[in-house]
């Protein structure tokens, strides 16, 4: 029987097949967020106060204060563009980067190519 | 943390991979812990100038891709072979004992197809390449991308710490390039430089070139390099800067290397 860690698990993963941010969304977020995503990239995970930290190490001019921080990291919760795994300041963020789609052609013409392959 | 070189043109056939392939061997040879990912999964060919082929390649950046390997295991160590080589490619040989380590991608046609007709994760390519970074330790990653745009080029512009941007005094490739610096700089990339490739010999003044670059595109041109039949004729056989490092096209080769050094 799946415990209750397994199925926690299953449902961010499912959460994460439903959606995602792809690179070329990022050139359409607003510079607060495209900033934090940028760096979430980088770090491939963060706690809440590791963000801070990063925060305050930016340029003064760069820096987002704690409460666009705050807001910027639900808005990108919202959207499934981060993930949050555990609540309140252990919070970590992943950033979840939709899958590369397949091509869209008839499956035909692929089992077709694998055939030649084989050969 | 080691920093992320995006090497990209708009179109293809700037000589990319050849460009990467010398840059990374370049920096390598100052001592920096240097990692090359051929992100062009479509039409992989950079392990070429390292000396690898289907017969001596065995995990690739698919079989990460698929989960069915760590990144770590592909990384094939370059200066732990390259003195194999010695009559070959003398070249490449002089990569003996430096830190250079290829992530190839697969060029067994199923598993192309299989990257086309499936995708793939992009999140674990990007966790890839920063894992590959923190584990080996790396000062420079140099990522290969497909020309244009796509996914893994996006994404690879995106986290870059510094974009080359290659291009041919071509006016194609000129209006190309303005596409790929317009959504550079929508990502915020830090450092976006310039790199002009397959020159006429004599045709242009270097300062004429460099002013009428710099001004259409806002960023820093690091180097003109020639269009060379010898360059044609070393046909990715090796690494042509360290062969022929006296070569007009070495001695540009080594200015971009050292721009690229130069950027914090």
């Amino acid at each position: 029987m799946a415990g209750v860690f397994d199925r926690l698990q299953r449902q961010i993963e499912d959460k994460q097949k439903d959606g995602g941010i792809t690179a070329l969304d990022l050139a359409d977020l607003t510079p607060a967020l495209r900033k934090i995503m940028r760096l979430m990239l980088r770090q491939l995970q963060m706690n809440y106060p590791q963000l801070c930290d990063a925060m305050d190490k930016m340029a003064e001019a760069e820096r987002l204060s704690r409460a666009d921080l705050d807001q910027s990291l639900g808005m990108l919760t919202q959207q499934a563009w981060l993930t949050r795994l555990g609540e309140g300041p252990k919070a970590i963020y992943k950033v979840n980067l939709r899958p590369k789609a397949g091509s869209t052609l008839a499956s035909g013409i692929w089992s077709s190519l694998d055939d030649k392959l084989k050969k | 943390m080691g920093k992320i070189v995006s090497i990209h043109s708009f179109r293809g056939g700037t000589g990319k991979s050849n460009t990467t392939a010398n840059l990374a061997s370049q920096v390598a040879m100052t001592g920096k812990r240097v990692g090359v990912v051929d992100t062009d999964i479509q039409s992989p060919g950079i392990h070429v100038l390292f000396g690898l082929d289907e017969t001596s390649m065995g995990k690739t950046l698919n079989d990460f891709l698929y989960g069915k390997c760590e990144i770590a295991e592909v990384a094939y160590p370059v200066g732990d072979y390259a003195a194999a080589a010695k009559e070959s490619a003398p070249g490449r040989a002089q990569l003996a004992g430096k830190d250079l380590f290829l992530i190839p991608s697969s060029i067994r046609g199923r598993e192309i197809s299989r990257v086309l007709r499936e995708g793939y994760d992009v999140g674990r390519l990007n966790e890839g390449f920063q894992t590959l970074i923190q584990n080996i330790n790396l000062d420079y990653l140099f990522i290969d991308t497909h020309p244009g745009l796509n996914e893994e080029t996006l994404l690879s512009i995106a986290i870059s710490d510094i974009l080359l941007l290659i291009l041919r005094p071509d006016n194609q490739d000129f209006q190309g390039t303005a596409v790929t610096v317009d959504i550079a700089r929508s990502l915020d990339v830090s450092n976006l430089l310039l790199m002009v490739n397959k020159a006429v010999p004599n045709k242009y003044t270097y300062e004429n070139l460099k002013t009428q670059i710099e001004t259409a595109y806002k960023a820093p041109l690091t180097g003109i390099l020639p269009l060379s039949f010898d360059m044609a004729d070393n046909a990715s056989k090796d690494i042509f800067s360290l062969r022929y490092p006296d070569h007009d096209w070495s001695k540009e080769l080594r200015k971009v290397a050292q721009a690229v050094m130069d950027t914090n």
